[in-house]
């Protein structure tokens, strides 16, 4: 499957108008100074070279070159992945611990006020693009009100700390740096909230309707008739059954928010791939690009992995086929 | 339990509004200025790359042997005290002063010239193509410790204009950071070696770079308030920049919308220098391929176009162009007859082409996102309508642009194209014009007249400004008279800017956005 997200972004980003070289030389260069890059870098072989070149870096780790910064792209992808990543997870840990309580409520108050906010919330979390809603929480939340930095990873003047898992929360709690713990999660707030509205919507929406349907099953009522108390039978009975399709959408969301990070990104400033694939595209810069997707698809892979395996600890008719 | 009893005071901490700032930063006794720029600094080599955030933070770091300064752009002695050229301008000598130091504190001597500029020539990248059909290697001589002479193989008189983009390196410290022969290249991108009046003190690519005043600067300081350093801060969204200008995060921005500059500059406090740039802006057309290689068609659409919507679209903050050479480069004369709307000029035009009724389709290709661009095409629906031509908008992102202005056989028919040259020689202009241009963004009407050609091959070896002024007034006419593009205007060159900020110099010859941090000061109220 990589394999095959590897050929099908190759082809595309090689057969896309536009001339990295010429591009990498600058404006004004001759074209001497344009086919120096075009030699240098190879793009002046065929295309099924170009692709065994390639491939035969990824075999030792070697991502090439950004023809943009002259950096390797894998030194690239190690600055900014933890970044994009912190991001990732502390939107999908808000998304989750919001989304399921309120899809929980919803369907267990189905028809109230309680069930009508909730479905509010989700529908205008679907239906809010997140690059407005970015904009919005900026001008409102930052500039009017000022209670929270406008963008960027830290403050100005604050260094992060030494790196040990270069997750710069992590490194900070571990370092014990505090006062830098804090000034990375007020810029976080933002960008986190701003990525994690969607999946919170799809989440409460997939829970509420999962939940529902639980509900109405037998073995609930007949859990309700022996006298079990209500919040046990919701949350111990019904929400782990209800938790499969829940699960797998969250699988999916985290792919997702990887992608979904190119506008948070570009508008938080947030220092992670997907600004990085941004400047790489507009400048046709196309090893970054294909290190990306790379990157990406493997993670949304090892997502899906880490869901089947959940789905065996939630359901032990998956785990022991046969169980009843 | 320890985590429960800090809990309290994280969220103290993280409760605590962010209260805007009314200043620069402030680290020690040192005022740092905050630059909310757009554009990243992938590489700071100077023989590898340029535009406008690289070459400013180049310009701090590093010397070069002359520096343009002021408006009208000067040419003025830096780490050469003085210099002189033979007559014929193929040979010129640099005297360097004596007690320029780079930042480890090693002397800049004729060797570190020499050094760099062949390094540049050999790596072939950056700024080499200003100077490699004139000059090579081994024309590059050092007299003795304090002085250079480069020998070209050609007089060109053009030459002292492009020194001031050659920074000169520290061969002993790029040297020591080799890495497979490279030259430096992989170090270079993020380290530095110059004599400059500042250091790099932090560089996190993607976030900011932050560089501190080198106190004891061998020139001095123009001022004692000076900045003690600057933060290039990345913010990439104008509606970013300008809320981090209001807030008093950044002293200064760049790159905002003319409507987002005119509203700043109401703001307390706030300022926004306003200077006409030498940055052109031109509809390109086609010479070579049909319909727009009618030159009688591109006449008409010349005289039909609404010059004066293009000032509007900036708000009246810019100046339409006179000549094809902007107002500051050096011998530039107006033309009489640069083409103004004139609707029945235009229809007169229009009968002698071939397509005497109109009736064909042109494409306008530009910018994606770029909405000014987008304005200047319903301007041109609109005006060329009334010729029954129709235009057809195609918005590209620049890669693609660039790459269809490559080729005469894909070049569009219309295309918006802001150029800036890099110099102030009228050679910088009139080459853009040189079939050698072709292929290149600004050579995108693939332009063909020989004596024009003839001309600008001529001016550019002879030594004396007296001879080679006449030539230049001659070409504008001529590349005038053939309309191988709209010649539109000079957008102003505009900054938000803390009214703390002060010393604040401005020069065309830079780029758009790029600011010389040099003289600028921090004084505060």
């Amino acid at each position: 499957m990589l394999f095959g997200l590897l050929c099908l972004t190759f082809v595309i980003s090689h057969v896309v108008p536009g001339d990295p070289a010429r591009l990498a030389a600058g404006p004004d260069a001759n074209a001497a100074m344009v086919e120096t890059i075009r030699t240098k870098y190879g793009l002046d072989r065929p295309l099924a070279a170009q692709f065994a070149r390639y491939v035969r870096g990824l075999a030792v780790g070697d991502f090439g070159e950004s023809l943009r910064s002259r950096n390797a792209v894998r030194d690239d992808l190690a600055r900014y992945f933890p970044n994009t990543f912190e991001l990732v997870a502390l939107a999908l840990l808000l998304a989750v611990a919001v989304g399921l309580p309120l899809g929980m409520l919803s369907a267990v108050y189905k028809d109230t006020w309680i069930d009508h906010g909730a479905r509010v919330v989700s529908v205008s979390g679907v239906a809010l693009p997140a690059f407005w809603l970015g904009l919005m929480l900026q001008l409102v939340i930052a500039l009017w009100l000022g209670w929270l930095p406008l963008g960027g990873r830290l403050g100005l003047t604050a260094t992060s700390p030494a790196p040990i898992t270069h997750l710069l929360l992590v490194d900070a709690v571990l370092r014990g740096e505090w006062r830098t713990f804090a000034d990375a999660l007020r810029h976080a707030v933002l960008p986190v909230v701003t990525l994690c509205v969607p999946a919170l919507a799809s989440i409460m929406r997939v829970n509420r309707a999962e939940m529902l349907e639980t509900l109405q099953q037998d073995y609930i009522t007949t859990a309700r008739a022996q006298g079990f108390p209500d919040f046990r039978v919701v949350t111990r009975y019904a929400l782990r059954n209800a938790m499969i399709p829940t699960l797998a959408m969250i699988g999916l969301r985290y792919g997702w928010m990887l992608g979904g990070t190119i506008l948070v990104e570009t508008v938080f400033d947030w220092p992670g791939i997907g600004l990085y694939a941004v400047n790489a595209a507009v400048s046709s810069d196309f090893q970054p690009i294909m290190g990306v997707t790379l990157l990406i698809g493997l993670n949304f892979m090892l997502a899906n992995l880490l869901v089947d395996l959940a789905y065996g600890w939630l359901d032990p008719r998956i785990r022991r086929p046969g169980a009843t | 339990m320890k985590l429960a009893r800090l809990l309290p005071c994280l969220l103290v901490l993280l409760a605590t509004p962010t209260a805007p700032l009314d200043a620069f930063e402030r680290v020690g006794d040192r005022k740092i200025l905050v630059f909310a720029g757009r554009q990243e600094v992938p590489t700071i080599d100077p023989s590898v790359k340029y535009d406008w955030s690289i070459r400013m933070m180049q310009q701090a770091l590093y010397d070069a042997l002359v520096k343009y300064v002021g408006n009208p752009p000067e040419i003025v002695p830096w780490l050469a005290e003085r210099w002189e050229s033979s007559p014929d301008a193929r040979t010129w000598t640099f005297h360097l002063v004596k007690n320029a130091r780079f930042h480890n504190g090693d002397p800049v001597t004729a060797e570190a010239v020499r050094w760099s500029f062949a390094r540049t020539l050999k790596l072939n990248q950056g700024p080499a193509w200003m100077l490699s059909d004139f000059l090579k290697e081994d024309g590059i001589k050092v007299v003795n410790e304090h002085s250079v002479q480069f020998t070209l193989t050609q007089p060109y008189a053009p030459f002292l204009s492009f020194v001031p983009w050659w920074y000169v390196m520290n061969p002993r410290q790029v040297t020591a950071n080799e890495q497979g022969g490279d030259l430096g290249q992989k170090w270079l991108t993020d380290n530095e070696a110059g004599s400059g009046p500042f250091k790099i003190k932090r560089w996190q690519q993607g976030v900011l770079y932050e560089i501190e005043a080198v106190d004891a600067y061998w020139k001095g300081w123009p001022s004692k308030d000076h900045v003690g350093g600057v933060i290039l801060k990345l913010v990439r969204e104008s509606a970013a920049q300008r809320a981090a200008l209001l807030r008093g995060e950044a002293d200064i921005v760049e790159g905002l919308s003319a409507d987002d500059f005119d509203q700043v500059a109401k703001t307390p406090g706030i300022v926004v220098p306003n200077f006409p740039g030498m940055t052109t802006f031109g509809l390109k057309m086609n010479t070579q391929k049909p319909p727009t290689s009618d030159a009688n068609l591109r006449k008409a659409i010349a005289h039909a176009f609404d010059y004066d919507a293009l000032l509007k679209i900036y708000n009246g903050n810019a100046v339409l162009q006179t000549s094809p050479f902007p107002n500051a480069t050096r011998g530039h004369v107006p033309v009489p007859g640069l083409p103004r709307q004139d609707l029945a000029r235009a229809k007169e035009f229009l009968a002698k082409s071939a397509y005497a009724s109109g009736g064909t389709e042109l494409e306008y290709v530009y910018v994606q996102g770029l909405e000014e661009e987008r304005k200047m095409g319903l301007v041109l629906i609109d005006n060329l309508g009334k010729l029954n031509l129709k235009v057809k908008m195609v918005p590209l992102t620049w890669p693609n642009m660039v790459a269809r202005g490559a080729k005469v056989e894909s070049s569009p028919d219309l295309m918006a194209v802001f150029a800036t040259p890099v110099s102030t020689d009228p050679d910088a202009v009139a080459y853009q014009y040189h079939k050698n241009s072709w292929g290149k963004y600004y050579g995108s009407s693939f332009y063909t007249n020989a004596d024009v050609w003839g001309l600008i091959e001529r001016a550019r070896m002879l030594a004396r400004w007296e001879d080679r002024a006449p030539l230049y007034a001659d070409v504008q006419k001529r590349i005038a008279a053939d309309a191988p593009e709209v010649f539109g205007m000079l957008a102003n060159r505009r900054w938000g800017m803390r009214d703390h900020v002060k010393g604040f110099v401005f020069s065309p010859v830079r780029f758009t956005g790029e600011v010389d941090l040099y003289p600028l000061a921090i004084v505060a109220k």
